[in-house]
Parts: structure tokens; C-alpha cells; sequence
């Protein structure tokens, strides 16, 4: 096991760029999540570590090694990873025993070797049972489970999942997330794992590195990434962010639709223009005007209300026409056309970085 | 890619020359001989000669004339079928549609032979019938195949069943949602037919309507077969006679342009038509489609479909078996007259018999060998994108269906006969001849099998340490077993019943199965024509069933 060091990491085609500048290190025993929309570059960027294609520039390192980089890139079959594919990729044409076996047999193993090694991961991953039927006469989280049996059997340094739940029903998704966390915590292989599932992301990775238009946005743990969103794009992209457009007044206060609000994130910058977050469960609701308080209040009207069964969906129109939306309480039950006083904590208005 | 394929470069190159070789040398010569004047300058006369001399015109026109006739008729005939088979609740649809599929074994001119015993004004046994119960004269003849109706019909009888596989298949992928969609909003089932159905499948009888006229305009063996007799030439049989003593060769050339150029326009007529075609490929879940009640129409349709099936199966294989074990062949054979006597005669006789059979087992093992191989390594090349340049690979390997059989013989005849290639008179032209005619077909075989197996399943290999060739070894070519298989079989038969490019380039010591029986209408011995063409369709049905056969055994056991 080693760790995995990207640097300056770009992918061309033509014109076309897939993967731009990205620089990331993921240390022995971490499970990395790239996260982001399709298209964003993730899955070139896995592709790229996998050795599948060749960087334009930049380097991959691996334990210190220099695995890939413009002018040589070892090839998949001698990087000692493992990967996961979206679509399992098990071949139709061999048994579960014979899928899960294939490494360990290129590894030219002894039988017996072989033997322990395929029962022991075939009792871990739940497959004993099947381990003569062919994928075809698979359940899809059967075929996920084989999948991860033949990636884990041959003990890579680097684990490598690309999607490997998207194929798979809700219900089937969230078990087999805490299985993979749990295989991970029993393993501790260095992991980088693709998907553009933020709660998938959450629910297993050590970090998130959320990526868009070929670069990465923002690097951190997952409540570092929910709670202090740096980008806007990474504050529309996990969990629901209302995003206002508002002026700096000073240092840490902005004006927005005819308001002040406190700010916390960055230092402004006086009469800049600032984007400013605000999640929808954190902003309060009421019919009362509040107390001499006028710091981050604001006076808008409901325009609608949905009732979600554990909460309430508003949607509040500001003076100025800005839609906010705001989750609450399924008790509170305002009828749209009222009008309510909304209250944003400082400590959750988060100054966005200039785009 | 990665370096470790260090052969790439090496592959690319001879797969590259090869195809130089087959595709653009005897094309290149045939550009070039045309436009040579007798004393080696550039001239147009050659193409002068082609518009302007009533000899070349006529035909010309003829041509013409039968494939818009033969296009037509295949649309009105397969069109119908191809929806009664696909869309109805006829009876026996499925044994239809499969011995629709089974009169594409014929070769087109063993059909023209069997027509011949069928509807000859004198002998044929249609007329002989007709004058018994009408009590005409025997000179009197109801039916005449040497004529030019004769021909578009027999070429529609082993045409249309292109057309109707086509519009059945694409019916049968059509949605039944498309359909349920219009009834839900009122529409009668006939309204659907009309508003919903047709519209969806006429681009796909478009396409059918260019295939069924490629077919007939580049058509030797029929032509050769009937209209001569009848009198008049088509631009295939016209080439050919050109090359009959005293051989002009550079005025076959001149004439095989047209021919190549009205290919290539009509093959992009085709692409354009077949890729509108956007239902097909829509992905998602449809349900499939019920098909529309007949009541009491059931029975005329299965008796118009077997009335259909008569005229390229059920009459011409009477007649054949008729004339293989009869001593006379224009005598229905009965329990006293039966006689293997044209079997001994075909086997143990004839001399050109065994060298001919030997010659085409010999040249079909070859072809079908070479062939699928090379089409698996340009197949393999292009599918994983495996050096720079591959599309040029893909785009030269079908390349070859834009090139008729006769005009592919005449440039192979032209590029071979000179050093330092002389080629002309051994089996190898012809094998070069057949391995690129059915280059294509191999090629687009191969290629959507690769397409099947998903990449991902050679890159799970290579992650799990095994290098690209032991890759290919444990995981690609187990996988396409089968489809490899069905390629070989696929050439195999198709070299057997090749007679157009084999007419130009055969020499008396290379004579083939196809050659010989079209040689025995010289000499009139109908009872051996008849045996050799029955062995020869034995022998294709025999190694398609074993493909099928194959080609169906599921890949892992059912659940």
C-alpha cells in the first residue's frame, strides 16, 4: 500500500479539455472521493490513475514512484491496482470461483494459494453459494459483491471504484455503501472513488474533492465541504444552498434586497459585488417582526409551501424579487401570500469566493 | 495508449499495404486503363465510345430499366409480407419468415436455371402444363423467361428477400408503445397502421428499395443466363462479353465506371436513408407490440405468402430435383422414370467435375480463413482504437462493397496480368478476389461483436495484472468464439457462390463450382447443371445450419 500524488494533472483531447491542472494526495490507507456532475472530468481523472490514458502533462505518483506522466505511462497491468467498474465488467464467459480467481492465476499462484485465498474473500463478500453460477444468473448487488470479491482478492496497493452503485436500486445503493466503508475500514487499501452521489460521497469517503469543468473546487473532509462551501458551485452542488447576490458594505457585512447581513468565510472588500450562501434548513421563519434586532433579518412573502411529511418546503419572495427557499419544521404551517420575517445567522452566511 | 503494444506500427502497416493491394491497386488500374488511349496517351474516347455506341447505350438503358422495375416489385411484394409476418396474428409466420430467409441460399443463377426448366416457351414444364390442359399447339407458350419481363422477374424472386428482412426487423423493433400511444388517443387499429406504422417504416423501405436496385444493376449470373438467349445485354454481361475473343479490356473498364460510380451514389443514398432511422436505437424499456387481429382475412394471407414463397423456393426446386433425377429433363420424372444416371454422370464422368469442387474448397477454405482474420484484426483495431489511423483501416475494409463483383474482376484482371504481379491464371487472384468482396460484410460481422463486449471487461484483465495480449487470449477470444465462427462460415458459403468477379478471372485450370455450372449451359447438359447446383446448395446449407447451430448456444447457462 502506498499513497497516490496527482500533480499538475491535465488531459487534452484536441481542443477539448478533460482534466485541467489537478493536483491532489491521497495518504496510505485514505479513501478519496472525486465528486462532481458528469462531465466534470472525474472519471478521465480515474481513468488517468487506472493507466488507461496517457496525461497530457502533468505526473501520477504512487508510493514516491512515478507511474504515469506525458512521456511514460506504466501500463494498468503493472501498476498493482484494482478496479471497480460501473459496469462490473465480470466475464459472462467464466464462473463467479473462475471471475474472482483470475488475478491470483495471472499472479501465477500456487493451487492451494488460489484455493484459501478464493474461499476466504468468497465467505468476506457473502458469495460461497454461488460461487459456480455465471453472472449472467446474477442480482445485480450479487454481481456488485463478485465485483469487489475479484478487486480485493489479489491485495492491491490502490483500490480504484468508478460509479460502482449507479447500476444498482435505491435501497440496494445505501447497503452497499456501508458495505464498501466497511470492506475499506477492514482493508485500509488507498482509494480513490468516483461518483456524482454527494450522499454516496459522504457516506463513505475520508475526503472529497469536488470537481467541475476539469478542475478540482474544493479538497476537504466531508463536514468541511457541507459546512464551509468555498465556490458557489460547490454550495449548489452539495446540499441545498440558497445563493444571494448582495454588495459588500464592509469587512464581513453585505447589503441584499433592501437588508444587512453578517458574513462570515473571507474579509470583503467594500462596494464589491459578493456572492453569499445560506442552506435552507438554517434559515429561521416567522410571522412576528423581531425584536430591535435588524442585523440579518429580512422581510419577504410566501409564495409557496409544500409539506414533505419530516419538514416544510417554503418558498419566500424577497422585496426585491429573490426566490429563497427554506426547509422547516413540518409544525409551522404559514398559507402562501402572508407575509413572514426570515432570520439568517450570521454564522451560516457564508461570503463565497469571487468567481 | 501505452507503449507495450510495440507491434502497432508494424500491424498497421502490412494491414494497410494488404488492403492497398486488394482495394486500391485493381481499382486505380481500372481508372487508369480506361483513360488510356491504344498508343498510351490520355484519352476520353474509351467513355466517348460508351455514351454514343448504340452497343454500350442500349444496354445502358436496360439496366436501368431493370432495376427500377426489380425495386418496385420488391417493395410491393416484400413490404406486405414483411408486415403480415412481423405485425399480424397470421398462422405459421415464423415458418414464413424463415423460409423467406431459406430462398436466400439459392444463388441467384441457379434460380435463372431452375426458371429456365420452368418456363422455357418449348420445354419449360410451366408451358408443357399449360398446352395439356389448354390443348394448345406446341408451339404456343404461355410464359416466356428470355424476355425482358422473364429476367425482372426472376431477379425479383431472389431479391425481394433482402427488402423483406429489412422491413421486418425494423418492425420488430418498432416500440409497441408507439403504437399503444396512438390507440390511446382514439386511433382505429387500420388508422394506426396508416398514421403510426408506415411512416416509422418507410425510411427502412427506402433503404430496402436501394438495395434491391444495387442488387439488380450489379447482377451477372441471371442476365448472363437469360437475356443473352433472349437477345439483348445488360452493362454486366456487356462487360463480360467484352472480354470474350478478341478480350477489350480497355473498354470493359470504361464501362465498369458507371457502374462503380452509380454504386457508391446509391450506397450513400442508402446510409442517409438507414440513419434517419431514429427509432431504433432509442434505448429504455418498451413493451412489445401486439400484433393486429385478421379474422377472417387469416387464411389469404398465409395462402398469398406461400403463393409469394413459390416463385423463388417451392417451383424452382421441383424443377430442379425434376431434371437432376430424370433422363429427360422437360419430363416430369415419375416411380419408372427415376434415375441416378446424372449423379454417376456429374461424379464419376465429367471431368471438370473434381477439380472444380476441389478449386472451390480450396479457395472457400482460404477465403473464409484469411477473411475472418483480417477482418478480426481491423475489427479489433478500430472497435479499442488501437493505433492512430484507424478509422482509414475501417473506411478501406468496406470500402469493397461499394465495388461490384464484375468491376472488381475486370481491376484485379488489369492490376494482375502485368508484373511484377502476374497473378492471372493461378488461384491466388481469385482468392484475392473473394477475400475482398467479402471483406465488408466479415468486417461489419466482427465489428458489432466487438461492440458487444464491453471494454471494460478487457480493462478489468489489465488491472488485474494481465498484459493486452493475454488479455485477448483469456477474455476477448473466448467471448467471440462464436461470432468468429459464424464470419468463417459466413465467407465460406459466400466464395461458393460467387460467379461474377470468378467469370472474369478464372482460367481452365482454375475453374470453380459456380464457373462450371455456368459453362455447362453451353454445352445444354441440364441434368448435371442440376445436380451440381443442388450439391452446391447442399453444401451452403449444410455450413449455415452448422453457423446457426453455433451461434445460438448461449454463452453461459440459462438461469
Amino acid at each position: 500500500m502506498a499513497s497516490v500524488e496527482l500533480k499538475g494533472l491535465s488531459k487534452h483531447y484536441g481542443a477539448a479539455v478533460a482534466v485541467d491542472d489537478v493536483s491532489l494526495r491521497v495518504e496510505h490507507g485514505q479513501l478519496v472521493c472525486l465528486l462532481g456532475p458528469s462531465g466534470c472530468g472525474k472519471t478521465t481523472t480515474l481513468r488517468l490513475i487506472a493507466g488507461f490514458i496517457e496525461p497530457s502533462s502533468g505526473e501520477i505518483q504512487v508510493g514516491g514512484k512515478v507511474l504515469s506522466s506525458s512521456s511514460r505511462t506504466v501500463p494498468p497491468e503493472g501498476r498493482k491496482m484494482s478496479m471497480i467498474f460501473q459496469s462490473y465488467a465480470l466475464w459472462p464467459h467464466m464462473t463467479v470461483a473462475e471471475n474472482v480467481a483470475y488475478g491470483l492465476k495471472i499472479r501465477k499462484l500456487d493451487r492451494a494459494t488460489i484455493e484459501s485465498k478464493l474461499k476466504a474473500i468468497l465467505s468476506t463478500a457473502r458469495l460461497e453459494a454461488l460461487a459456480e453460477r455465471y453472472p449472467g444468473e446474477l442480482s445485480g448487488g450479487q454481481q456488485q459483491r463478485v465485483s469487489l470479491a475479484r478487486a480485493l482478492v489479489v491485495e492491491p496497493e490502490t483500490l480504484l471504484l468508478d460509479e460502482p452503485l449507479s447500476n444498482l436500486d435505491a435501497n440496494l445503493r445505501e447497503e452497499m455503501r456501508f458495505e464498501i466503508r466497511r470492506l475499506h475500514d477492514q482493508y485500509r487499501y488507498t482509494t480513490v472513488y468516483v461518483t456524482h452521489d454527494q450522499a454516496e460521497a459522504m457516506t463513505t469517503a475520508d475526503l472529497i474533492a469536488v470537481m467541475n469543468k476539469g478542475r478540482v473546487e474544493q479538497l476537504g473532509p466531508p463536514e468541511e465541504i457541507y459546512g464551509r462551501p468555498r465556490s458557489e458551485f460547490v454550495a449548489r452542488f452539495i446540499g441545498g444552498s440558497n445563493v444571494l447576490g448582495a454588495t459588500a458594505l464592509d469587512e464581513s457585512r453585505v447589503s441584499v434586497a433592501g437588508g444587512v447581513l453578517r458574513t462570515t468565510g473571507r474579509t470583503l472588500v467594500a462596494g464589491r459585488s459578493v456572492a453569499v450562501s445560506v442552506r435552507q434548513h438554517e434559515i429561521g421563519l416567522g410571522l412576528q417582526s423581531p425584536s430591535a434586532e435588524t442585523e440579518n433579518r429580512l422581510r419577504g412573502v410566501v409564495t409557496r409551501q409544500v409539506f414533505l411529511g419530516a419538514t416544510r418546503d417554503y418558498t419566500v419572495t424577497l422585496d426585491d424579487g429573490t426566490e429563497l427557499r427554506v426547509t422547516t419544521p413540518p409544525g409551522q404551517n404559514i398559507t402562501p401570500g402572508q407575509s413572514v420575517w426570515l432570520h439568517l445567522p450570521a454564522e451560516q452566511c457564508r461570503a463565497l469566493a469571487e468567481e | 495508449m501505452t507503449r507495450s503494444f510495440d507491434l502497432s506500427r508494424t500491424v498497421l502497416a502490412a494491414v494497410a499495404a494488404l488492403l492497398a493491394a486488394m482495394i486500391a491497386l485493381p481499382v486505380g488500374w481500372l481508372l487508369v486503363v480506361s483513360l488510356t488511349a491504344k498508343d498510351g496517351g490520355v484519352t476520353l474516347a474509351n467513355f466517348v465510345a460508351l455514351f454514343t455506341d448504340p452497343t454500350f447505350v442500349d444496354p445502358l438503358i436496360t439496366t436501368l430499366i431493370i432495376a427500377c422495375s426489380v425495386s418496385a416489385i420488391c417493395c410491393l411484394v416484400a413490404a406486405p409480407l414483411g408486415w403480415l409476418v412481423a405485425r399480424t396474428d397470421m398462422p405459421f409466420a415464423r415458418t414464413i419468415r424463415m423460409l423467406v430467409m431459406a430462398s436466400l441460399v439459392t444463388p441467384p443463377f441457379v434460380g435463372a436455371i431452375a426458371w429456365e426448366m420452368l418456363a422455357a416457351p418449348n420445354s419449360g414444364l410451366l408451358n408443357q402444363l399449360w398446352r395439356l390442359l389448354s390443348g394448345m399447339p406446341p408451339d404456343e407458350a404461355l410464359f416466356d423467361i428470355y424476355s425482358l419481363g422473364g429476367l425482372i422477374f426472376v431477379i425479383s424472386c431472389y431479391t425481394f428477400p433482402y427488402v423483406f428482412i429489412l422491413v421486418a426487423n425494423a418492425l420488430d423493433r418498432m416500440p409497441g408503445e408507439l403504437e399503444d400511444a396512438s390507440s390511446m388517443l382514439g386511433a382505429r387499429t387500420w388508422q394506426t397502421a396508416r398514421l403510426i406504422t408506415v411512416p416509422l417504416a418507410l425510411p427502412t423501405l427506402l433503404a430496402g428499395a436501394l438495395v434491391a436496385f444495387l442488387q439488380a444493376l450489379n447482377l451477372f449470373g441471371s442476365p448472363a443466363i437469360l437475356a443473352i438467349p433472349a437477345g439483348f445485354h445488360t452493362l454486366t454481361t456487356r462487360i463480360w462479353s467484352l472480354f470474350q475473343f478478341p478480350p477489350k479490356p480497355e473498354l470493359a473498364a470504361a464501362a465498369s465506371v458507371p457502374l462503380l460510380v452509380l454504386t457508391v451514389v446509391l450506397l450513400r443514398a442508402q446510409a442517409m436513408a438507414l440513419g434517419r432511422r431514429g427509432y431504433a436505437v432509442l434505448g429504455g424499456k418498451y413493451g412489445a407490440p401486439r400484433p393486429i387481429r385478421l379474422g377472417l382475412l387469416r387464411v389469404p394471407a398465409v395462402a398469398l405468402a406461400l403463393f409469394v414463397l413459390a416463385m423463388p423456393l417451392f417451383l424452382p426446386y421441383a424443377a430442379l430435383f425434376n431434371s437432376a433425377f430424370s433422363r429427360v429433363a422437360s419430363r416430369i420424372v415419375g416411380p419408372e422414370t427415376i434415375t441416378l444416371h446424372n449423379v454417376k454422370f456429374t461424379f464419376l464422368e465429367l471431368s471438370s467435375t473434381m477439380p472444380a469442387l476441389k478449386n472451390t474448397f480450396l479457395l472457400a477454405t482460404a477465403s473464409a480463413t484469411l477473411g475472418a482474420l483480417l477482418a478480426l484484426m481491423i475489427a479489433y483495431i478500430v472497435a479499442r482504437k488501437a493505433v492512430r489511423g484507424y478509422r482509414a483501416l475501417g473506411f478501406l475494409a468496406t470500402a469493397p462493397l461499394a465495388i461490384p463483383g464484375i468491376v472488381l474482376g475486370v481491376g484485379l484482371f488489369l492490376a494482375y496480368t502485368r508484373p511484377p504481379l502476374a497473378l492471372y491464371g493461378t488461384l491466388w487472384i481469385l482468392l484475392i478476389a473473394f477475400v475482398t468482396i467479402e471483406l465488408p460484410a466479415a468486417y461489419q460481422q466482427l465489428g458489432s461483436a466487438f461492440h458487444a463486449v464491453h471494454p471494460e471487461l478487457e480493462e478489468a484483465g489489465r488491472m488485474l495484472g494481465a498484459t493486452r495480449l493475454r488479455t485477448l487470449a483469456d477474455i476477448t477470444a473466448p467471448l467471440l468464439r462464436s461470432a468468429v465462427i459464424a464470419t468463417w462460415c459466413f465467407i465460406f458459403v459466400a466464395t461458393i457462390r460467387e460467379l461474377s468477379a470468378a467469370v472474369i478471372l478464372f482460367t481452365s485450370e482454375t475453374k470453380v463450382l459456380s464457373v462450371l455450372i455456368f459453362d455447362l449451359k453451353e454445352s445444354g447438359d441440364v441434368g448435371a447443371i442440376a445436380v451440381l447446383s443442388l450439391t452446391m446448395v447442399a453444401i451452403t446449407t449444410v455450413v449455415i445450419a452448422a453457423a446457426n447451430r453455433l451461434h445460438a448456444r448461449p454463452q453461459s447457462r440459462p438461469a
